[in-house]
């Protein structure tokens, strides 16, 4: 579904290209295509109709500014549309702050939490934890026991009751920590009781910040819930949650509109470790189901492409160890591999099914056993006879068919992408690709 | 519940009547100027326009001899447009939304109406075929339990955090209170606090649940519910998961596990009514990887809409159990396809 979106989002760029002047009917369609695309990645319908005629009209406006073509000025508004919804800046600060949870039930509030306590500390923060949820059972036992693996106190009781005494008692109790968190019960706006409690809470606790833990699968109530909680204690930021999931996100995107403010963190994983800072590009990559925006946007811009994997020495051939490296590092922040495949801008290119196959843990492990390998290796994996495996394996604690195994995923994925350099004709370049990519002939 | 969505259908409803009301009375104001025809009879080609199903000699000879009229693709499409806005901003996918109004339109257009009959009823009637044939019949559980050979097992499935646990208990609350005796497999030994949570939820309800420790082998844990199951005479075996997403392919398989070891009479998806497009493409992998025999939709409370009802009705074609739709446990109820729809209705028709 996704693809087809997609590619029919790439079709109307392509009709814009080589265009003079700017064609209504193109643009038409083009912002059609991008209704689409936002409303099956749940961003609010209104949202969408708002950013769609600004779109409009702002392509048809604007003059085309020198050395850009019609296509390119056209991207670049949708580009800076986009952006400045998700652009707003949420700050985490190093400091001693007071921050309250809050969201709908099992959007996962309570993992959050200890992520965000991870997060600071790691930072070299004191951390402390509260757990205000009284009511569903196993609260407590599931943040006790996260926090007991990073070591951070958290304060609560299974038995009680009342929430706001919880966390009377708990601010008394652990004073001495620099960052508080306050894990509360998830609720929605329909509930008034609820909400009542946790204007109380945000009351008592006089918090620094008031964070929204978001679904990324959350659809069209997204806004409502969001602006409801906005009203109650004027939220100051966002979380995604389950962005390792297929859903887009694009409720987030609501809720950020609804309570102006932004993305903090992104969280894509159930380890604690799994947590991360917002990244406006990828998330607005995996929005449209499109390549890399921001990299057309700055060719437009002439700036140099930028590229956290190297397109072009990939596409000559040269796809070492290293690249994969990098590609396994990039996998985390932007979803599962076959999602990222879709992204890279190589047209329609089919993959073997066997690439996709490699799980998550597979990753991690693959990773490490890199960890392990001497630069020269790196560079030409050729080189590893079974006596370097057998180092390798044990410098990662790992046994030597799994650099086999790893080594074996790495010439499938190389010879794919030799495939595919194949396919262009030889002369295969980045510059070819992106043209390829966005129908720029 | 839903109340939303019925708003809106009824809204769509009213629009889409109006257009095919004012589509007859643009037709009607030129027979009496019509001097060939005594009485009432209509002049079609004012109306008739582009219309591509019926010709235009078809509608003038239907409008004279049965005195009816032909709803025109033209009459219906802007109201169309609108409807699937509708539909989309109560959170019915895209793709679903598309299917939803093709059906629709195919139910409107070319269809005859006598002249006398309501445009209301015509709308109302394709409106309700195309929701009754997206939501199915319904499921009747004490009805399957009684049928099947006990213990019946049910394992539940699903996503994180769309309240497969909660669920569980709500349906082991609903079964005591029908007479059936229950145990409950706590197999979700990844999530802490998990075992506790089913844990304290089972004490007060005074249903025995098997946990094992957290850690250990879902598949062993509800294999050992089974047995427990067999040699008690339990009537209903409820397997608690831990929640998955459908993109981890080694934990799908571990779910492909615990259905090979427990071999489970139902299997039960559970998916939250909030969620977006995304309730498509995960409902289709779990029931491609694992298949899914019924849907049961939480946190129907929070929603008004409903949108993901249709949704996942339609991409997985199974009926819906129960809704959840509340923190209580009384707060399920089994899904009526008929009444639901009567009520997005308006009970008209």
């Amino acid at each position: 579904m996704m693809d087809s979106l997609s590619d029919a989002l790439k079709d109307a760029l392509k009709k814009l290209a080589g265009k003079a002047v700017v064609d209504r009917a193109a643009v038409d369609e083009l912002v059609k295509n991008l209704q689409r695309a936002l409303l099956s990645a749940d961003v609010n319908v209104k949202l969408v109709m708002e950013l769609s005629k600004a779109i409009r009209t702002r392509s048809l406006d604007e003059d085309v500014p020198k050395n850009t073509n019609v296509r390119e000025h056209v991207l670049r508004i949708v580009y800076q549309e986009l952006v400045r919804l998700v652009y707003a800046t949420a700050d985490v600060k190093l400091e001693p702050q007071v921050i309250l949870m809050a969201g709908l039930q099992g959007s996962g509030k309570t993992t959050t939490t200890a992520k965000i306590a991870r997060y600071f500390q790691k930072k070299g923060m004191k951390v402390g934890v509260i757990c205000a949820d009284t009511f569903r059972p196993g609260a407590y036992d599931q943040l006790a026991t996260l926090c007991t693996k990073i070591n951070v106190p958290c304060f609560g009781d299974p038995k009680a009751t009342d929430a706001l005494k919880i966390v009377k008692e708990g601010l008394v109790a652990i004073k001495d920590r620099e960052v508080i968190i306050v894990d509360t019960q998830g609720r929605h706006a329909l509930e008034p009781d609820l909400i009542q409690e946790i204007i109380d809470l945000n009351a008592i606790t006089k918090a620094t910040h008031r964070w929204l833990v978001i679904d990324a699968a959350l659809g069209q109530q997204a806004s409502e819930q969001a602006r409801r909680f906005h009203e109650a204690i004027g939220i100051d930021g966002v979380i995604i949650t389950k962005m390792d999931g297929t859903a887009k996100g694009g409720g987030a995107l609501s809720a950020v509109a609804e309570t102006k403010s932004g993305i903090v963190f992104i969280g894509a994983g159930e380890t604690i470790e799994n947590l991360e800072r917002f990244d406006a590009n990828g998330f607005i990559s995996r929005l449209l189901g499109m390549g890399d925006l921001q990299a057309l946007y700055e060719k437009v811009q002439e700036a140099q492409v930028s590229s956290e994997v190297d397109m072009e020495a990939m596409m000559k051939g040269h796809f070492t160890l290293r690249d994969m490296y990098k590609q396994l590092e990039a996998l985390n922040k932007m979803g599962p591999l076959k999602q990222i495949m879709n992204m890279l801008p190589m047209g329609n290119m089919q993959l073997p099914e066997g690439v996709y196959d490699v799980t998550s843990t597979k990753m991690v492990r693959y990773r490490i056993l890199m960890d392990s390998m001497t630069p020269q290796e790196l560079d030409d994996p050729g080189i590893i006879s079974s006596s370097r495996m057998q180092r390798i394996a044990r410098g990662a604690g790992g046994t030597p068919e799994e650099v086999r195994e790893l080594l074996k995923y790495y010439k499938m994925m190389h010879k794919t992408l030799k495939g595919l350099r194949g396919a262009g004709g030889g002369k295969f370049n980045m510059q070819r690709l992106m043209k390829r990519f966005s129908g720029m002939q | 519940m839903f109340s939303g969505l019925r708003e809106r259908l009824q809204a769509a409803r009213d629009r889409l009547g109006a257009s095919i009301g004012a589509a007859a009375e643009a037709s009607r104001p030129v027979a009496p100027a019509e001097p060939a025809s005594p009485g009432k009879t209509g002049d079609a080609p004012q109306a008739a326009g582009p219309a591509k199903n019926p010709t235009l000699a078809d509608k003038v000879k239907i409008l004279i001899i049965d005195r009816e009229l032909v709803v025109s693709e033209k009459d219906v499409s802007e109201a169309l447009e609108e409807l699937e806005m509708t539909l989309l901003e109560s959170d019915v996918a895209l793709p679903v939304a598309d299917a939803l109004i093709a059906d629709i339109r195919a139910g409107l257009v070319g269809k005859h109406r006598k002249i006398g009959e309501s445009v209301d009823a015509l709308v109302v009637r394709a409106l309700k075929s195309a929701l009754l044939k997206v939501l199915g019949s319904g499921f009747d559980l004490p009805a399957y339990i009684k049928s099947h050979e006990r213990p019946v097992k049910i394992l539940f499935t699903g996503v994180n955090g769309t309240g497969k646990t909660t669920t569980v208990a709500k349906i082991g609350a609903y079964l005591k209170a029908q007479g059936f005796s229950v145990v409950i497999g706590a197999g979700d030994t990844y999530r802490a606090g998990a075992i506790e949570q089913i844990g304290v939820h089972a004490e007060r309800l005074g249903i025995k649940v098997i946990e094992h420790k957290a850690g250990a082998d879902p598949s062993a844990v509800l294999f050992d519910t089974v047995q427990y199951a067999q040699a008690h005479k339990t009537d209903v075996v409820l397997a608690d998961t831990a929640g998955r997403f459908h993109t981890k392919a080694n934990l799908m398989s571990q779910l492909d596990k615990i259905r090979r070891v427990m071999k489970p009479d139902l299997i039960v998806y559970v998916d939250e009514a909030v969620a977006g497009n995304d309730a498509v493409v995960r409902a289709a992998e779990f029931d491609r990887t694992v298949g899914a025999d019924a849907i049961v939709l939480t946190k129907a409370d929070m929603d008004s809409r409903g949108g993901a009802a249709i949704s996942i009705a339609h991409t997985i074609g199974k009926p819906l159990l129960f809704l959840g739709t509340g923190q209580a446990y009384e707060d399920i109820i089994p899904f009526e396809p008929g009444a639901i729809v009567d009520e997005l209705l308006g009970g008209a028709a």
